[in-house]
Order: structure tokens, then sequence, then C-alpha cells
């Protein structure tokens, strides 16, 4: 932890090259006193209600070598219906390193937090925003946040990066000019306000990371000049951007020479390593990446390497392995070769293969493992060629070598909660696969039969235990039977030689 | 107090095991012991916590080692299932699937069979069941048994018994499960491909009537297991009479083999096992109940999902040493408060991962605290602390666990 001194610039973020010749490209680093340095572009843990997907804090330091978790607001101000005017528990957490983020999610001191409002991706709320403030989504459903809530919001919570809200719907679809011109101003007022209130307190050391909207730059060029405004006139305050349309980021850097020098937070959640590549040739720094937890609920094991791997073929190479696969039953070999981290060099395929098919957790927590390990390895290298500049032609033969899409996987997903998704219409995209394809033709019937109860059931489920404890508890749906369940079948017994399927000539 | 007991003779080795009697209470029963496995010694009494399906609900291997654990279940039927006799021979074993360097215990997988599916009927051969998918017939024998326990590779493996509530009515039917399951065990002995290094242990049957018990335990002790197990009880008989028949088995078993009471969990029935003589304990509940959000503590278990806990920034138990509530500033700590277990539970699985990993490690620190107070000989001063710390008064303390540890000595209402 640095000094109690009035340093105001806690947060440093240094350019140490931009090439010409890979277009935006750019290597940097970013350093927060106190912290781990960050080596950029890179990447940053996304959590869900404080945490990184199954795994637990203990693993985050010791197997993921995460540098930064994202964290959204809404993931701790739910209003549980009995105790609605009780506040947010989170607000009055001690913490004697005065990062009561961290510390109410037992996240490693050595971590960087930024807070958002919304999750990565967000879902929209029918409610819509209004001048005050936006709509968010808790576990309880969608409440109001005003700005002045958020803002004594970040000031308890003091995280090392703050995204003032912007005023985004969220859906898919652009929105119309009317709007977008509406998002520009609301956005812009509250930026005014955020400046005045959050940096009253001189200490102040947030560093505060300033949307850039998914609209034209036509549309929001008032909004923009506020800020390049800002970042001349008080230069310790603006430390960043955080972009929501990577596009938008040669205009903004051609504008506003001032800005160009700040760190770029990727709040585009692409959804493949191909638009990863494409957004940092555009020039952004750091990324949140939301397919790499459902690359590990889908029981995919990223496998992609920066540069490809050479090869005489020229059939295109899969992003991702499908883990729950029978081919991986007894292989010892690690989920791809050379790869270094904790799941690789202590375990192998077939047990992975094991805990998908026994819907076992660990199977979950070992992938995400992983994958964090792949996406670090992918950007230490991006960094390397960004140095040696052959970033550009590298990316060119990644582009070339690897399938468009991550696979999608056939295991069976853990359970999604009413907060990650929530249906917003007839023409929406599941967030969520149904979790039960695997079985479709085979038994699904039965397999819908058993979702749709499994998502009635939900969440209650595990509040039948007895508060007692004491052995009175219900099995929930997810929970292995200590008995087998109706799903085991004499085929599954004879063919994994549980038993013996007694012979017709044997029964006298 | 007396001088703690040494024998001179406190050792004893079979081909897979060694089982050496360090000191016993002087009051009680309760003895302190080392047994060493295949896959190195654990100290006993034990809790034994049960990773079903080789994975302890979430947990890696290397944390479950960092509580402590030495010394785990799996579960014969569900490996025998899932990933199935044909890939753990291919493995080569359960240790090696889930990445496991200590020792394993398993099940026969006759519990499963019998406890499920309704129609099974036990024969002389084995359990006969329906599959109760196609009704195509099966059969569990003792020899098929061995032989998914040899492919899993378990240290310690279980005989397949015929297994009945201690409950049931039938007092013939009673006699057939034990003698059946004496039958069984030879059957189980000879088919057993591994004895220089995998234990086999006898289990021991006959309900609540001691002297069924007895002549099961004479029967089983002449057929020289490595270990021996008191089976069929936690299965919703008194307590009184779960403590009756513990004390009435452990009275014949000889004193340089490990014994093993299945199923037993919650703490106080640990704890008075322990007075009665009794050296190991398995049981779901520690860890199934972390993920309902309960913590065990002790001062009872507690529901993290209580609005209480909301904003209650204290650690799960205060005091424990687990990775979980230890202070932050010491080395592996993770700094979890009570407000972030009661912020997911239910709702993220890490918080039922946190409270497992606190769970076990009670749960083993329960034992090994009780480890050290034999050898101090003080258990009788550990016993009553602990009903002291579980309950709000003497008035509450259960009298079954009052009377059965009044047989070995100890008065929990004298001061």
């Amino acid at each position: 932890m640095s000094s109690d001194g009035h340093d105001p610039t806690a947060m440093t973020f240094e350019l140490l090259k931009t090439a010409v010749k890979d277009g935006g490209a750019r290597l940097g680093r970013l350093a927060f006193s106190g912290r781990r340095t960050v080596d950029t572009p890179n990447f940053f843990g996304l959590t869900s209600r404080g945490v990184i997907p199954h795994v637990t804090p203990d693993n985050v330091e010791k197997h993921l070598h995460t540098n930064g978790t994202y964290m959204a607001l809404e993931d701790f101000i739910e209003r549980p219906q009995q105790y609605m005017t009780r506040s947010p528990p989170i607000y009055e957490t001690p913490s004697p390193t005065k990062k009561p983020l961290n510390s109410f999610t037992a996240m490693p001191s050595s971590i960087i937090t930024v807070l958002g409002s919304r999750r990565l991706p967000a879902v929209a709320s029918p409610m819509g925003n209004t001048n005050n403030g936006i709509s968010v989504f808790t576990s309880t459903g969608f409440q109001a946040v005003s700005t002045k809530e958020y803002l004594n919001a970040i000031q308890t919570l003091n995280p090392d990066i703050a995204i003032p809200l912007a005023d985004l719907t969220h859906k898919t679809n652009a929105p119309t000019s009317k709007r977008a011109l509406r998002m520009a101003e609301r956005t812009d007022d509250w930026i005014k306000e955020w400046f005045t209130e959050l940096y009253k307190n001189k200490d102040s050391k947030i560093a505060t990371f300033a949307p850039v909207l998914p609209i034209s730059y036509s549309m929001q060029w008032e909004y923009l000049e506020r800020l390049s405004e800002e970042r001349e006139s008080n230069p310790s305050v603006l430390a960043g951007l955080a972009v929501y349309d990577a596009d938008l980021i040669p205009d903004v850097g051609s504008q506003y020479k001032n800005l160009d020098s700040l760190p770029r937070l990727a709040l585009t959640a692409p959804s493949t390593p191909h638009q990863v590549l494409r957004q940092i040739s555009l020039g952004m720094d750091i990324f949140l990446l939301p397919f790499l937890s459902t690359a590990s609920d889908a029981g995919i094991a990223l496998s992609f390497t920066f540069p490809p791997p050479a090869s005489e073929s020229s059939d295109l190479l899969p992003l991702g392995i499908d883990m729950s696969s029978p081919t991986h039953s007894i292989s010892l070999s690690p989920l791809t070769l050379d790869c270094t981290c904790y799941a690789c060099t202590t375990h192998h395929r077939a047990f992975v293969q094991h805990l998908l098919c026994a819907r076992e957790m660990l199977g979950w927590t070992l992938l995400q493992i992983h994958n964090h390990a792949v996406l670090a390895s992918f950007f230490k290298a991006i960094r390397e060629s960004l140095a040696d500049g052959t970033f550009e032609e590298k990316a060119r033969q990644f582009a070339l070598r690897y399938e468009p899409e991550i696979p999608q996987g056939l295991g069976e997903r853990p359970r999604a909660r009413g907060y990650h998704f929530k249906s917003e219409g007839p023409n929406e995209q599941k967030k969520n696969k149904p979790a039960w394809s695997k079985f479709e033709g085979e038994e699904g019937e039965e397999g819908e039969a058993v979702r749709k109860i499994e998502e009635k059931v939900g969440e209650l489920r595990i509040d039948e235990s007895g508060a007692s404890g004491m052995g009175s508890g219900v099995d929930s749906i997810s929970e292995t039977p200590l008995v087998p369940d109706e799903n085991a079948d004499a085929k599954d017994l004879e063919e994994k030689g549980f038993a013996e399927t007694v012979k017709e000539e044997e029964k006298k | 107090m007396s001088i703690v007991q040494r024998m001179a003779s406190n050792k004893a080795s079979s081909a897979a095991l060694t089982f050496e009697l360090v000191a016993k209470c002087s009051t009680t029963r309760a003895r302190a012991s080392i047994l060493t496995l295949p896959h190195g010694p654990v100290n006993l009494p034990i809790f034994m916590p049960v990773a079903t399906q080789a994975s302890l609900k979430g947990i890696t291997p290397e944390q479950l080692e960092s509580t402590g654990c030495r010394l785990c279940l799996n579960n014969t039927y569900h490996l025998g299932l899932k990933p199935g006799q044909e890939v753990l021979d291919a493995v080569g074993g359960a240790h090696k699937l889930q990445g496991w360097k200590h020792n394993l215990l398993t099940d026969s997988g006759g519990f499963q069979m019998v406890s499920l599916l309704k129609l099974a009927k036990v024969t002389e051969e084995g359990v006969r069941f329906l599959s109760p998918h196609d009704g195509s017939p099966m059969l569990l024998t003792p020899e098929h048994s061995m032989s998914l326990q040899n492919s899993i590779g378990s240290d310690i493996m279980m005989q397949l018994d015929d297994v009945l509530v201690t409950t049931h009515p039938d007092k013939a039917r009673m006699r057939e499960a034990m003698e059946r399951s004496v039958r069984w065990l030879d059957r189980c002995i000879k088919a057993h491909k591994n004895p220089d290094r995998q234990n086999l242990f006898c289990i021991i049957q006959g309900g609540l009537d001691l002297e069924m018990r007895r002549e099961c335990c004479r029967e089983m002790v002449a057929r020289d297991t490595p270990g021996i197990a008191i089976g069929g009880l936690s299965g919703g008989e008194a307590k009184d009479d779960f403590c009756k028949v513990v004390a009435t088995c452990t009275e014949m078993l000889p004193d340089l083999k490990p014994r093993y009471v299945m199923g037993i969990g919650y703490p106080e029935d640990l704890v008075v096992s322990v007075a009665l003589g009794a050296d190991m304990f398995d049981c779901v509940w520690p860890t199934r109940t972390a993920r309902f959000g309960n913590a065990i503590t002790k001062h009872g278990v507690l529901n993290m999902k209580k609005e209480q806990y909301a904003k209650d920034f204290g650690p799960i138990e205060d005091g424990c040493g687990c990775p979980c509530c230890r202070p932050v500033d010491q080395e592996g700590a993770i700094g979890v408060t009570r407000a972030f277990v009661h912020h997911n539970s239910a709702k993220e699985t890490v918080a039922a991962h946190l409270l497992t990993i606190h769970n076990v490690w009670y749960q083993l620190h329960l034992m090994g605290g009780a480890r050290d107070a034999i050898i101090a000989d003080k258990f009788p001063a550990y016993v009553k602390e602990f009903f002291n710390n579980l309950y709000p008064d003497r008035k509450s303390y259960p009298s079954w666990a009052v009377n059965a540890l009044k047989t070995v000595g100890i008065d929990l209402f004298e001061s």
C-alpha cells in the first residue's frame, strides 16, 4: 500500500510502443501503487457477485494469475423482499486496507478492482433509464440507481477504477438517432456531476474510466469534447476510457490527442479471440471477456495459441476442445499440450471428462483455471509480438488458421441463476443454451420435463434444507444422489460393469 | 489423573497396513493411534469426508489436502457407473483419476443398491435387482464388488454385506443378514486380488440385537481382516441403541485393529463414539450441509443464509484455523466473512466451496483435538468442553449422550 500522501495520481499508464505498422495496436503498462502492474494489452477477470465463477479467492490468487477484476454494483445491492429497507451490507464492510470491495469479496489485495454499474453482458431493463439515473437488475429484480446513489457507492467502496454511469439500452439493435442523442446528453450531464462530486474529496485516488458510448462519433462529440476539456484542465482526474464500441477508437484518438494516451478498457464483450485481435489492432488495451466463463460452463477447454502452430494442413483448427466428449475418457494428457496451468499440470483430460459427465462442480473450476491461463498466454504472446513488430503478421495467420467461433460444447452446464439473464421477449437470443440438448432425440421429452422442473425448483430447492442442518435437507436436483437416480439404467450398469446382467440360462 | 497406559506391544502389521496404538484414555475407551496405509500414515481418531464421485464438491484435491485430510472416501457404486471399471483400469485407478496422493476408502456399492432399488432382492449369490430403467435383471456379487474396488485401487475396501436397517422388525431376517455377511466376507477375501496393497475391512452386522452383534464380532474377528467396521447404523435407530451397539462391539474387538463406524458424522456422535472406543467415521453431512449454506461451529450449526449474517463481518467461526477463517495476515488465509458467504449462498457455488472447506476442517480438527486430548490423558475434559460449547446450558444436553458417556466414566454434569 502506498503512503497516505496526497498523490492524486495513484494510477499511471505508460505507452511503451505505439506501432505505426500495426495500425492502432499499442503496448502499455498500467500501474497502481500496491497492486500488480499490468502490461497491456491484457484482460481482467470478470466476476459474478464478486467472485470469478467457480473459483474460490485462494485459487484466484494461486492459480489464476489475473491482475484485475471487474465487479458490477448491481450484484451487491439487491433488496430482499422481507428486508426492503436494509442498506446493502457491502457499504458497511470494515476494511483495514481501505478497499472495502476487496475486503467484502475476499479478493486478494494485490488485484486491481474495476467497479461498474452493470454486469457484463447486462440484462436490458424494461423500465428504462431516467434523467436521474439508470435501471439495474439485481438478484431480487430491477431497481433504479440514481447518479447520487452511484456516486455514494463509488466513494464508499473505493475501487481502483470506477466507470461512471452511461445511459445505455443494453439492447442488440442500435438506438434511434433521437435515443442516441439523449444517451449522449444524459451521459454528459452525469459526467459533469461525477467530476464535481467525486473529486470534492481531494484524497480520492479512484481512477475514472469515462464511457465512450456505442453510438456514432457525430452523436456524442459534444460529450467527448467535455472529456477532452476535463482531461486538459484536470489531468489527474480522467484516467482512462471505458469503450463500448471499439470502432469509435480511431475517431476519438484522431480528434482528441489528449484522450489518445489514456488506457482503454473494453466493455465490448468480444465473443472470440478473433474479435479481441481486431480490437487490439484498433488500440484497445484491457479486455473483459465473458466468453471465458461461457466456454468453461460449456465444458470447453480453450486451445488456441498466438501465433498459431505451424502446419502443412489447411484445415482450420478449433478454438477449443469439448472436454465432455467421451473420446477423452481415458486420456492422461493435459487439457492442452504445453499448458502450465494448475489444471494441466496436476490433472488430465480423463478426470475433467469424468467431472463434466458426473456434473461435479470441480470440472468447471478446473476449466476456468485453464481457460484463464490460455488467455494469459495469448495476451503475453500478443505483447511480445507488438514489441518485436510481428503482431500484424501473426494476427493474420491466426485469422487464417482458426475456426471463426468457439465450439458450443455438448456437456451439461452448471445451473444458471435468475440474475444471470432474463427473458427479453420472443426474439431474444438465449444467453444460456438449454442444458439438456445432449439428450435430444434420445430422451427429448423427458429431458425437457426435467429441465422445466429444474427451472421451477431453482433456488428454492436449496432452501428446503432445515435450518437445523441435521440431515433433514432434501437433495437439490444438482446434488449427486447418494442412491442411484432413476436415470441409471441397466445398459449403463452393465456397460460400465457395475453389476452383471443375469443371463436367461442362469435363471433357474 | 493416572498415567496414560502404554503397552509394550502396541503395534500390529498386516500386508498393507500398520496399526500403532499411541495412547489410551485412562477413563473412557478412547484411543489415539497411527494407521499407516499404502498412501501414508493417518492419525486416528479420524473423520473421513466423502468425495462421492472422485471429487469433494467443487474443491480441488490441493484444497482438500490443505484442510489436513489424508484419507477420504469414494463411492464404489458411483465410480462403477461413472467413469466405469474399464476407464478406471485404463487410467490406473481412482488415485490417478482424481490426482489424490493420499489414502482412499471405498464402500462396497451394496448400500446404494439396497436402499434405492425397491425391487432389490438379496440372495445368497448377491444383490439381485431389476434395472429401474428397463427391468432387466442384474446381479452384484461379493466377487464383483471386490473386482470393482480392486480396479479403483482404494487403500481400504469394504466387504459386500447384507445391509438391513437396524430397525428391521424381522429377527429371522436379521440373523440371516448377519450370517450371510460373514459368508460374503469369506467370498470377498477369496476374490480380493491385491491384499498386499489394499486392505479389506469386514463389517459387523446384527441390527440392534446385542447378542447377535457379539456373535458377528466373534465370527468376523476370527477372519482376521486388517480392520473392522461396525455397519448398519445411522439408519434412524434411537441414539441410545446406537451407542449400545458401538459399545458392545468395541468391547469385543482386538486392541490393535482400527474400528470404523460407518455413516456417522454429527459432531456429538463422533465425540461420543470416540469415547466408546471407535476410531474412524465418514459422513456426507458436513459437505452436503455446506451446500445448503450451513457452517458447523463449536457452538452448533449456523445457517449463513439467515438475515442476521448479512452484515456480520466476522469470520465463519471465531478462532477457527481453517483457510477461510484464519486471520487475513496469516499464511494461506482467504479472509472470508459471514457476510460474504451470506451474499453468495445459493447464488454462486464459491460460497458452498468455502463452507465445504470450513466444515471439513472443523470435522478433522474436532477429531485431531480429541486425539491430542487422549494423548495428554485429558479426554474427559475435552468431551465436557465440547458439550459445554455446543449447548447453551446443561439442561439441553441430549440424554443419550449423557447416558452413553456415563457408561465409560464421564459424568457430563460433574464440574
